[in-house]
């Protein structure tokens, strides 16, 4: 277990290393840069000549490489092209709202979809299992945004129960207003939850119908029993990868969720800095995402090799 | 997978969702492909913003557009963008995941297969924004951003599915009898993925579809006067109840396409015998062959 913990580890780093190098090519390489952009067209050269200079952007790729990733391993993140503050300041500034929705939607996505995903997979074939799958399956192909919009609509708007913007509020008195948060965690869950629930429910059907189970209930085991203790495990790991990987889908909800109901967030600095080419808060945006995502699958990886040790779970 | 066959035999078959999954799936799908050549006829003048009627059978979008000219429009991006990248991404991914699990080479699968998972933890969201501000919302930059964060999964999806068709019984008989790699590789290993990656490529069409329409909604995509079934919608958003049809007329369009190509997988899953399980591609790298 250390060994193999360790030299994921090690792959891990590696891994960090290569994105970095991609994520600074990909944003330097690309034609247009910030000066560019603030002056349009219309200004003349010596204006944007002077403005690189002046953002340093005129030095050689190389140097400015250099640069940027010995201020990340000393946890430098550079300053923001567009309002000149630290990019450390910019981010951990807007962490708090973004921290609030993922904590709230995180800590129900893993109950619900065992729920459904189990309660339909025992029951194979009846109506709820059937019933389960439609909503799953439909819900699943609603895009986020109509689904904010929708919910937006009749909730906020129609029906009035529900705050239908974050506008006016600045994250911290977010305990004291939970229902803020319902209507966008709603919109996060939906597709997160769909996704996994299929898998529990797949992986339990395929566990409820493997040999060992057969053969624990031949020898007189309580049902109950195998499913908690057999059952469950084998039926999970499926759905713990995959929480992994919803990470990305779950990233794109928020960045959905923040714009259409103004939530003072993350992605609200992240949309802000792609549209106006931010380079120093992209890059470093891009990679500490990278990172999240990285230990996110070391650590389902992980929690399969414990829970079914023999299934090789990663190379 | 005797569990899933099982499974499949025992349920009633059931021919409402395919059947409605394909009428679904129909309806944006011919709005995409027809609606360009139909929409200087249909579109109506432009207008005051947000009226419903007068001319105008779905009304007006902030901007006094035509909004029925601008769904007939529309369509062509939202839908073709994703398809297109999901396809290009099938065409590489598939290439490097079949090579790797059928070569004897070692090296050539690691040298083939690492960098590209190198990939995986990638936003994408993120990333394509950032390729589509850059180049200005142009539909190709967006769509071989879209192809390229998805070759990674693709890559490992066909290779573990190739991986358990290269060590059948059929395989080995085929090498026995002296048939080439080549044939062997593109005749029987490359056939053997075709159901599970045809489910794959169903849900990341869907998921394509999300990520596209969900940079344009956010104003990272395309500009914010292209006729395109997501720009609409978020540039009709604040009219939503004056005018809801501008709203939700192309939201539809993109439901309709996702729910519709969802279901219709499902049932195509369902009467292949293939299980939910396989859709999403092979859950734990069990599938994996050597450590």
């Amino acid at each position: 277990m250390i060994r193999y913990l360790l030299r994921r580890l090690g792959l891990a780093a590696v891994q960090l290393g290569v994105l970095a190098v991609l994520v600074f090519a990909l944003t330097s390489l690309l034609p247009g840069d910030a000066a560019a952009v603030r002056f349009n067209e219309q200004a003349g050269l010596g204006q944007i000549t002077e403005l690189r200079a002046q953002l340093g952007l005129d030095r050689p790729l190389l140097e400015r490489f250099a640069d940027w990733a010995g201020g990340l391993l000393t946890g430098d993140l550079g300053t923001s092209l567009m309002s000149g503050d630290p990019v450390t300041g910019v981010i951990t500034g807007s962490l708090g709202a973004t921290a609030v929705l993922a904590g709230a939607t995180l800590v129900l996505v893993l109950p619900l979809s065992l729920v459904l995903g189990l309660a339909a997979g025992l029951r194979e074939g009846t109506r709820l299992d059937r019933a389960v799958s439609a909503v799953v399956l439909v819900l699943n192909g609603i895009p986020d945004f109509v689904l904010a919009l929708a919910l937006v609509a009749l909730f906020g708007l129609q029906l009035g129960w529900l705050p239908a913007t974050w506008v006016g509020t600045d994250g911290t008195d977010l305990l004291l207003r939970p229902a803020l948060l319902v209507l966008p965690v709603t919109v996060l869950l939906a597709r997160t939850v769909c996704l996994l629930a299929r898998q529990v429910r797949a992986g339990t059907v395929a566990a409820l119908h493997a040999g060992y189970v057969v053969q624990a209930r031949r020898l007189g085991v309580p049902r109950r029993t195998v499913v908690l203790r057999h059952a469950l495990p084998n039926a999970a790991l499926p759905g713990v990868q995959e929480l992994a990987r919803t990470g990305d889908h779950l990233l794109g909800g928020v960045l959905i969720v923040e714009a259409v109901f103004a939530v003072p967030g993350t992605a609200t600095v992240m949309i802000d800095a792609v549209r106006g080419r931010d380079v120093p808060v992209i890059q470093s945006v891009i990679l500490l995402l990278a990172a999240v995502a990285l230990a996110l699958n070391l650590a389902a990886d992980l929690l399969c090799h414990r829970l079914a040790p023999r299934s090789e779970a990663a190379r | 997978m005797s569990a899933a066959t099982t499974a499949a035999a025992r349920r009633p078959r059931r021919t409402f969702p395919a059947a409605g999954g394909l009428l679904l799936l129909g309806v944006p799908v011919l709005i995409a492909v027809f609606g360009p050549l139909l929409a200087p006829a249909l579109t109506g003048p432009e207008g005051a913003p947000y009226v419903l009627g007068d001319g105008h059978p779905l009304g007006t979008d902030g901007m006094g557009r035509d909004v029925l000219g601008l769904l007939l429009r529309g369509g062509r991006s939202a839908l073709g963008v994703a398809t297109g990248a999901v396809l290009l991404a099938y065409v590489l991914g598939g290439l490097l995941g079949l090579v790797a699990a059928t070569t004897r080479h070692r090296w050539l699968e690691e040298v083939l297969l690492r960098p590209v998972e190198v990939l995986l933890p990638l936003p994408s969201l993120l990333v394509i924004s950032v390729v589509a501000v850059w180049w200005r919302g142009s539909p190709l930059a967006v769509a071989l951003a879209v192809s390229v964060v998805n070759v990674p999964a693709v890559a490992r999806l066909v290779r573990a599915a190739a991986l358990s068709a290269a060590d059948s019984p059929v395989a080995e008989a085929m090498r026995l009898q002296g048939e080439s790699r080549l044939r062997i590789t593109g005749g029987y290993v490359g056939r053997a993925v075709l159901p599970a990656a045809a489910a794959d490529a169903g849900n990341r069409v869907t998921t394509a579809v999300f990520t596209v329409a969900a940079a344009n909604f956010l104003g990272l995509g395309m500009e914010p006067t292209a006729p395109d079934w997501a720009v609409t919608v978020a540039g009709s958003r604040e009219g939503l109840l004056v005018q809801p049809l501008a709203v939700c007329a192309p939201a539809a369009m993109l439901v309709m396409f996702t729910v519709g190509l969802n279901l219709s997988a499902d049932a195509w899953l369902r009467r292949t015998g293939l299980s939910g399980r396989d859709a999403a591609g092979p859950p734990a790298d069990s599938v994996r062959k050597g450590a």
